[in-house]
């Protein structure tokens, strides 16, 4: 574009263009080269380019709640390294206290300099994998008293320094985790990152390095221009929400989010001063999580066209106090914090902005507790011990939001999360599914319908052991705007009720595990759903016929088995008058 | 020797190509009827027998072979207007097609759209049975609730049902006595789908929602395709008519009845197929075909000859379909793509104005300035010769309405053409760049290929970009969809599941597999007339390693050689520097084979040599760095083999418009095909 100034918008918006492309490249190429299924098939990895002073420039995303987990440690790498990075550096980091979000999530970047030697941007991509070390197979004990037990601990550690790979780091990496695809997976991170420096060198080399670093500029401030610009339609005031899960898998109940959200012109300050303290809860959320969380429901709630990039996060001050289980103190245990409190962090933010912008407001959360695992020393058909990490298709949790009932078995921003099935399951362990179908009135009721539950029931061949925690039982994932909650989750394991978690749990061959998982929020009132909404529902028996007088004020008339259902308007008129 | 007959249905056109017995060829279009498409197909037919001076029996008595593209599945699913259908599962396994693995196109948009259902869940029914992974009866098919099931469909209006029972793929014996059932207590049931039969694999999501898919667009397929062959039969036509299948081959219509699904995507494959051929017949090696028409850009990734094909994962209009797949990622992209501003932002599509009312320039009420008219704009289309010159291009208001948008951004009406142009080649090249890398290609080792209407346009600065040397723009761009049915060859891809530790492979069972596997596909290739010296097998085994979901094909020699399978496996994954791969022991998926019956390819006329023709005309126009002053114009056809042609300068042909950059030459092939050497990136950054 020669005719043009080096800086203009179309240059810029070109050059923004092949960045998200080489995210697209970077993550596509880990999807192919990796053997982790979590990696490859449910593609939880997210790729980056951040400019020299670590802002996020662009972004290709797996899981929302997981896209900013490259910015701390790379700004940790610019000043630990300072003159030290050069041409070739690869740089990997997982620790949750040097900016990470949990062991498991590993960063890996590489940087990229013009030809007179100065830093320009890094290339990064983050990672989920299967163990970490430490006590307990998986990356994922969520009963370690202490980061030190959940695995081995990399602040920053140069893997390739200046195009040579370091063989001592390798030997040392491989030597502290117990999967033997993991240095093949991290090398594909590896090739990930290099691929990624390479073609970010390359659009450098064809533009200038001014020319991008411009245009990095300008697709920030684009980025900030519109998202303040939604703020800034946001009435101005402070609005606060409670959100608590029911207990931490030692049992420590009751645990606290508080957030408070001031909308002040075109900026959010969003202040999580209030949330639990505790020192013996095992639920903390590094700073990192609680942002990605924060930002994630945030994203979900304006325009989806908005680049997600530093300046959709300049527009917002996030203070989380240091020693809450927000923002943990170093050396606290965070596998379980990921997760809880870490979605609470959605619900909070999600309830608090219902109250000035409703429309736009459902959860972008879970409540699945722990990752499941399931295993056992002998599968009678070969003799082998097994361990099933779970991960299988459940639905839950969805909510409805204006103008939509909720559809589908997680939220949207679980939706690249391709979960794993039951036949292919059942090839590898020794057990049945049977079953996991929506369960009937579930779904918080509301003018649109949240998502139902699920039965999910699965019977062992053989004896096997279970590590299971369970939340949503009394403190249940919210409707909005006048919806109401849906059903709570309830988790058997053979005779014993997950009450909030078993560990090492033996069950016997021909018993269950029966985990019902609970119900979306609805959105709005109930009593102002369309009866002939309702009566669909009755049909398809997301609904009973109770169901719709008890929570919808919808008196149906007939039966299912008859093929008889009706709607019997003007005794539903005067169940809604009475109600109202 | 006897004629062939290529019949495309198009959104606009149904496009018919005759091959005469001398390997010369005759394209007639008919306008596409969406009601009834066999009306327009007949149409065209009638037009071609016109064109040979024929009666149109004359020919068709005279035709061995009539490869038809139909879009009536797709139409079905777009529209949703397939069969009335209902799905008999397993107990506990209703809502499969709900939870679609919990996957969601749009991970931002919480108020995002679920699909359209195909079978709401009232008519979603469980019955008890149960296969174990091995493949054993654990609990023996409830035939009472087969027959309630059904009677429950049967009373909500259902007229196709779908069976999908867990585990399945291994042992079908209870889909089997349910088919009995349904038809003994339904005899007026339109279609009876078993899963075992439309996708013999795991996992219980993808078959369930291919099935379902197949009884939906079953019946309107099949009472198209039965409507089709009586009236070609009426009209003279003795032989199977053959049907374009997403596979990139052809099946006969008796087949694709019977597995409908098979028809869902395959319109563009024909394009592909024949950018295949002209890119083999080039002598060029691994490309990219590019279809850029007015509202999409077309990707294929063509190696070894052969386009991309995909299993498992494939989505069309909201649905996954796991049969295999030619893969062919469109974007919005294309010469009614709309520019538009925001916030001092300008932005190029995806929104399009189609082609009613289309870009500016056609003058038909279009109000928002489009690709085609900053084209036009910069001197790259001739607004006299433009589609035949049937269409007079409005230069005027294509400026009038870009100066418009300009304004907006302090840029002049030229300025913001280019801009557009530049925006939207940056598009198309990061989707190139986007689909290789999911392919693991490089651009560099590969070339390009580049039809449709405004392909020829945008190619040369894309090829730039990418760092590719070459591209051809085929010949036969306005019927080329056609063509390429004419020369698609017979492919039978089929597979079956076989879930297995590859150390435990027991030769017996995949020996088995593998022989009902060749049975079928010899029969099918017997019924379709291809002789056994035309027929190709080529088998791959399916493999991942512990824990991955999608298998890859790895084709091997014969079927029973997993451990040759193994170690190509390790070895392609090491390549891709996946170090470690020989740590774990990989695990066999199941055999795949795919079958092919080549067709006699059409061995083209070669033009006569001669020099450069003298220029139309010439115009200033923008190419490469800027604007070239009184750059040449020629008609494309004029150009022999033997001239070359640099840039800058305008091809034109009555239906495509090729730009050259400074620096690129184009010359033209003994085929007939503009062969262009992409001279350095003049332009593209």
């Amino acid at each position: 574009m020669a005719s043009f100034s080096t800086t203009d918008s179309i240059t810029a918006s070109v050059i923004r263009s092949a960045m998200e492309t080489v995210c697209f490249e970077m993550a596509t190429y880990v999807s192919r080269t990796a053997t982790t299924p979590i990696l490859n098939q449910s593609n939880e990895r997210n790729a980056t380019i951040l400019d020299q002073n670590g802002r996020l420039a662009a972004l290709s995303v797996g899981i929302p709640q997981f896209m900013l987990s490259s910015t701390l440690p790379v700004r940790l790498a610019i000043d630990f390294f300072e003159n030290d990075l050069h041409p070739g550096d690869v740089i990997v980091a997982n620790d949750p206290y040097h900016g990470g979000g949990h062991l498991p999530d590993f960063n890996v970047f590489s940087p990229v300099f013009d030809d007179d030697g100065i830093l320009v941007m890094f290339a990064s991509i983050q990672c989920h994998h299967g163990d970490t070390g430490g006590a307990m197979a998986g990356g994922y004990n969520v009963f370690a008293k202490d980061i030190w037990s959940e695995g081995t601990r990399y602040p920053i550690l140069k893997i390739f320094d200046a195009g040579v790979e370091r063989r001592d780091v390798v030997l040392m990496m491989r030597a502290n985790n117990r999967l033997a695809g993991f240095i093949g997976d991290l090398r594909s991170q590896v090739g990930a990152a290099q691929l990624g420096a390479e073609r970010l060198k390359a659009l450098v080399d064809d533009y200038g390095a001014d020319v991008v670093r411009s245009a990095i500029d300008w697709t920030i401030t684009d980025a900030r221009r519109r998202f303040s610009q939604e703020i800034a339609a946001w009435p101005d005031g402070t609005y606060s929400a409670d959100v608590y899960f029911d207990a931490d898998p030692a049992g420590n109940r009751d645990i606290h989010v508080h957030v408070a959200v001031t909308v002040d012109g075109d900026h959010l300050i969003i202040d999580f001063a209030g949330s639990d303290t505790r020192p013996e809860i095992q639920a903390w959320s590094t700073f990192g999580n609680t942002r990605g969380n924060a930002i994630a429901q945030l994203a979900s709630m304006v325009d989806a066209s908005i680049p997600k990039n530093e300046g959709f996060f300049d527009c917002i001050d996030l203070r989380v106090p240091e020693g809450s289980c927000l923002n943990p103190t170093e050396g606290k245990p965070v596998s379980s914090g990921t997760h809880h409190p870490g979605v609470e962090v959605s619900d909070a933010i999600a309830l608090a902005m219902s109250q000035i912008i409703p429309d736009r407001c459902a959860p972008q959360s879970y409540k699945y507790g722990s990752p499941r695992q399931m295993w056992g020393d002998v599968d009678p058909r070969t003799g082998l011990a097994f361990f099933d990490h779970g991960g299988e298709v459940n639905a839950g949790w969805v909510n409805a939001v204006r103008g939509q009932d909720a559809w589908g078995a997680l939220a949207a921003a679980s939706g690249n999360l391709i979960k794993a099935s039951a036949e292919i399951n059942e090839h590898f362990f020794p057990h049945f599914l049977r079953g996991r179908n929506y369960i009937t009135d579930s779904g918080g009721p509301g003018q649109w319908r949240g998502g139902c539950g699920s039965n999910f029931v699965k019977e062992v061949r053989t004896p096997t052991y279970v590590n299971q925690y369970v939340v949503n039982q009394r403190h249940i994932h919210p409707g909005i705007a006048g919806g109401h909650h849906g059903s709570p989750d309830h988790c058997m394991v053979g005779d014993t009720e997950v009450n909030p978690s078993v560990a090492n749990k033996l069950i016997q061959t021909g018993e269950k595990l029966v985990y019902r998982f609970g119900g979306g929020g609805g959105w709005g009132d109930p009593l102002n759903r369309d009866p002939v909404a309702v009566l669909d529902d009755v049909w398809d028996e997301y609904v009973s016929v109770r169901g719709a007088l008890k929570d919808y004020g919808v008196v149906i008339t007939g039966s299912l088995e008859e093929m008889t259902l009706e709607v019997d308007f003007e005794a539903t008129k005067l169940a809604r008058e009475a109600r109202r | 020797m006897s004629y062939r007959i290529g019949v495309d249905v198009g959104g606009t056109f149904t496009d018919c190509v005759l091959r005469r017995p001398d390997g010369s060829l005759v394209l007639e279009k008919a306008p596409t009827t969406p009601q009834d498409q066999s009306d327009g197909v007949l149409t065209g037919l009638a037009q071609l027998a016109a064109a040979e001076g024929m009666e149109l029996a004359d020919l068709l008595a005279q035709t061995r072979t009539i490869v038809h593209g139909t879009t009536t599945g797709d139409n079905a699913l777009i529209e949703m207007k397939g069969a009335s259908t209902g799905l008999i599962v397993t107990d506990g396994f209703r809502d499969e097609i709900e939870f679609r693995r919990c996957f969601k196109e749009d991970i931002w948009d919480p108020a995002a759209s679920p699909p359209p259902p195909i079978a709401r869940r009232r008519v979603r029914l469980e019955v008890t049975e149960r296969m174990n992974a091995e493949g054993e009866v654990e609990t023996s098919l409830d035939e009472e609730g087969v027959r309630k099931a059904t009677a429950r469909l049967r009373a909500f209006g259902v007229m196709s049902i779908a069976v999908c029972f867990l585990h399945s793929y291994i042992n079908p014996q209870h889909e089997l006595q349910a088919r009995e059932i349904i038809l003994d207590e339904y005899p007026d049931v339109e279609m009876v789908s078993l899963s075992h039969e439309i996708l013999p694999k795991p996992p219980e999501f993808e078959r369930t929602s291919t099935t379902l898919v197949n009884a939906f667009v079953g019946p309107p397929i099949a009472r198209y395709l039965q409507r089709l062959t009586d009236r070609l039969a009426a009209a003279g036509f003795s032989h199977e008519l053959l049907v374009a299948t997403s596979a990139g081959g052809v099946a006969t219509a008796s087949a694709s009845a019977r597995r409908a699904v098979a028809t869902i995507g395959s319109g563009p494959t024909g394009g592909v197929i024949a950018a295949a051929r002209a890119g083999h017949n080039a002598g060029m090696g691994d490309v990219v075909s590019v279809d850029m028409g007015g509202t999409s850009y077309d990707l294929c990734l063509i190696r070894g000859g052969r386009p991309e094909v995909k299993m498992d994962w494939n989505w069309r209009h909201r649905y996954c379909l796991g049969i295999p797949m030619v893969d062919i990622p469109s974007v919005g992209a294309g010469g009614g793509s709309i520019a538009w501003e925001e916030g001092g932002v300008l932005h190029v599509g995806p929104q399009s104005a189609g082609s009613e009312p289309g870009p500016v320039s056609y003058g038909r009420g279009g109000t928002e300035p489009t690709v085609t008219d900053a084209d036009l704009v910069l001197g790259r289309l001739d607004p006299q010769r433009f589609a035949s010159g049937r269409l007079q291009l409005d230069r005027d208001a294509a400026t009038a309405a870009l100066a418009q948008l300009g304004s907006r951004l302090g840029l002049s009406a030229e300025e913001t053409a280019a801009a557009t142009v530049t925006l939207v080649d940056a598009h198309m090249t990061d989707a190139i760049r986007r689909v290789l890398s999911l392919a693991g290609a490089d651009p560099r080792r590969l070339e390009l290929i580049a039809f449709g209407g405004m392909g020829g346009v945008h190619a040369t600065t894309q090829a730039a970009a990418l760092g590719m040397h070459r591209v051809l723009v085929p010949s036969a761009a306005p019927g080329l969809s056609a063509l390429g049915l004419l020369t698609a060859d017979h492919i039978i891809d089929d597979s079956r599941g076989y879930i297995v530790p590859w150390a435990e492979v027991d030769p017996n069972t995949l020996a088995r597999l593998a022989q009902e596997l060749q049975d079928n596909a010899l029969s099918e290739l017997a019924n379709a007339g291809v002789p056994d010296e035309r027929i190709r097998l080529t088998w791959s085994i399916l493999l991942v390693y512990p824990g991955q979901t999608f298998d890859v094909a790895i084709p091997v020699d014969a079927p029973t050689k997993v451990a040759e399978a193994v170690t190509e496996f390790h070895r392609r994954n090491e390549e891709a520097r996946l170090i470690e791969a020989r740590a774990q022991e990989p695990i066999v998926r199941g055999i795949r084979l795919t079958a092919v019956g080549e067709v006699d390819q059409i061995a083209s006329e070669s033009p006569e040599h001669g020099a450069a023709p003298p220029p139309l005309g010439r115009r200033d126009m923008w190419a490469g760095d800027g604007w070239q002053h009184d750059a040449p114009c020629y008609d494309l056809s004029s150009i022999r083999p033997g001239a070359s042609i640099e840039g800058p300068a305008a091809l034109q042909s009555p239906f495509t418009t090729v730009i050259l950059r400074p620096g690129d030459i184009a010359g033209v092939t003994d085929g007939g095909d503009l062969l262009i050497d992409v001279g350095a990136d003049g332009g593209a950054s």
